[in-house]
């Protein structure tokens, strides 16, 4: 077992190599992408400043506390994003059949398409977004304990898992249904519901948003644990809820692959 | 090696039939690819569910914000969505890999012009995404039945309709620009993500242009994307004098002729260094 995982380790430093250097191979481009990104989050925090500043909280947070969820979505949407960048790739695989060659070699199938292609550009725009998140932190010291600090941490792995999920089903619909070409952007679209907590939406919504597509579990759940809002049990709870996902995820995943027709190759 | 074009080639046509004829061609090209067609739209649903539900939550325990009252911001949010299809929808978003890959040839070869083979997709694109808007935001208000802001005054909804077609012509215009990058560069892409970044900030499709710092607002209003989605709503919202609306329907039409221009000007530039790579 461990010499399976450290030959899966060397593999993912191999691969992530040569992903660093294809997306470093034009510099202009990725100037103009991070570009944009920091772009994105500023203007997004320029609205949520703008808001804030007139009604002084949202729903039962403060403001300082509502940035933080903002900047928690940010940070675990940029984690998923350097790990899982390779699925936004996979659908012309499967359409042009060259998902054969992956298929054939001695790895597990979900291995390449999943984490084989991290991006660097994602891992350059974590570095302003945690000096913002720190900042952001000041106000909130005197209540920071390190039992809300671990809960935290705990949960934001907890997210990245849980992401993992969202992808493998991404790279399912891609081989069940060859015609899609937005599934990950309806998953970027419903996470984007995760930048503000989830507790102010409507109960339906807030309930379909925690159990059914747990965006609530990935981005709100952390925060809230920092914030000491979260019992250990339901620490736990969200902990089991997100194994399981991933489980029926990976199912997903295995059925699918008996659906893959091998087309056009 | 160069090809032999005239540089004033694809700017220009004279058979409307051809035109129509590829507008139906583009309808059926969306209707053979209906699942991908779908979830496109169930990601329009998606995304004005954010606004919307984000906007309302902005609102509990609150009757005004911003100078705008509840029926109104929400009538902003949804009407996002109707405009977006009109002014936003665009086929042209693969013109820069066309011009990488040297595909640009099979059009220039062709008696037709290739802008407007793209302009009578576009409206093909449009018309259906505007059925499928305004499907959408109608079973959106029959479920929920929000308090909304209705316009009585024709008038002002035909200028509102204006101020839209105006805005998706700018768009045309400005997303054509961003593919000609493609005569010069192989990354397409990235400008494109940037250039939609800064758009649909500046354009409003989150919020209203004037909820924002006196100084972002004066640079939203010197930009072109000013009227691509704000000023058409709030031209609807009956919130602008008819002056106002003068002088932002002159000023947009003035942003027509400038990018009409400026696409003539860099398309014979980008024909002169074009090489059909590629093929």
């Amino acid at each position: 077992m461990i010499k399976k995982l450290q030959r899966y380790w060397q593999l993912w430093i191999k691969l992530t190599l040569d992903s660093f250097q294809t997306s470093l191979s034009s510099r202009f481009g990725a100037v103009l992408f991070m570009a944009g990104k920091l772009l994105r989050f500023t203007f997004f925090l320029i609205f949520l400043f703008t808001i804030l500043a007139k009604t002084k909280a949202l729903g039962q947070y403060t403001a300082a506390q509502a940035v933080l969820f903002y900047l928690t979505f940010t940070i675990v949407d940029t984690i998923t994003q350097l790990f899982f960048r390779e699925v936004y790739r996979f659908r012309p695989l499967v359409v042009s059949g060259d998902f054969d060659l992956i298929l054939v070699k001695p790895i597990n199938p979900l291995f390449r398409p999943l984490v084989g292609g991290a991006d660097p550009l994602d891992l350059l725009m974590l570095i302003p977004y945690l000096v913002v998140f720190t900042i952001s932190l000041v106000p909130l010291t005197p209540f920071i304990t390190f039992a809300h600090v671990a809960g935290y941490l705990i949960l934001i792995l907890n997210s990245v898992f849980i992401a993992a999920g969202f992808h493998i089903l991404v790279l399912a619909m891609a081989i069940i249904t060859t015609e899609i070409d937005h599934t990950i952007m309806i998953y970027r679209d419903l996470t984007s519901m995760g930048r503000v907590p989830i507790d102010i939406y409507h109960d339906w919504l807030r309930s379909f948003l925690t159990y059914i597509m747990p965006v609530g579990l990935m981005m709100t759940f952390p925060v809230k644990a920092f914030l000491g809002l979260l019992s250990p049990s339901m620490i736990t709870l969200t902990l089991i809820v997100s194994v399981v996902f991933l489980i029926v995820c990976y199912r997903i995943w295995t059925w699918s692959l008996t659906k893959y027709s091998s087309a056009s190759s | 090696m160069h090809p032999v074009v005239d540089h004033k080639q694809g700017m220009s046509g004279q058979n409307p039939k051809l035109y129509l004829q590829i507008f139906k061609n583009t309808w059926s090209e969306i209707m053979t690819y209906r699942v991908n067609f779908l979830f496109w739209r169930i990601r329009m649903v998606m995304q004005m569910l954010v606004v919307y539900f984000l906007w309302n939550a902005f609102y509990a325990n609150r009757t005004a914000l911003f100078g705008y009252s509840r029926e109104m911001m929400l009538t902003y949010v949804l009407l996002i969505s109707i405009v977006r299809t009109i002014v936003l929808s665009t086929t042209t978003v693969d013109i820069g890999n066309k011009i990488n890959q040297g595909d640009l040839s099979n059009y220039l070869v062709k008696p037709i012009c290739f802008v407007c083979f793209y302009f009578s997709r576009d409206m093909a694109d449009k018309l259906l995404n505007l059925i499928c808007g305004i499907f959408e935001v109608g079973i959106f208000i029959l479920i929920l039945n929000p308090p909304l802001a209705f316009q009585p005054d024709l008038f002002v909804t035909s200028t509102f309709l204006v101020a839209a077609g105006i805005g998706a012509v700018l768009y045309f215009y400005f997303s054509l620009l961003i593919g000609f990058i493609g005569f010069w560069s192989t990354e397409v892409w990235a400008p494109r993500f940037l250039s939609l970044t800064i758009m649909e900030f500046f354009a409003g499709t989150l919020f209203p242009l004037d909820i924002l710092p006196q100084s972002l607002y004066t640079i939203s209003q010197v930009l072109p994307f000013h009227y691509f989605i704000y000023f058409p709503i709030k031209v609807y919202l009956g919130q602008l004098t008819q002056t106002e609306i003068l002088a932002g329907l002159t000023v947009s039409v003035g942003w027509v002729i400038l990018l009409l221009l400026l696409t003539r000007y860099i398309w014979s530039k980008g024909l002169k260094i074009y090489q059909a790579e590629g093929k």
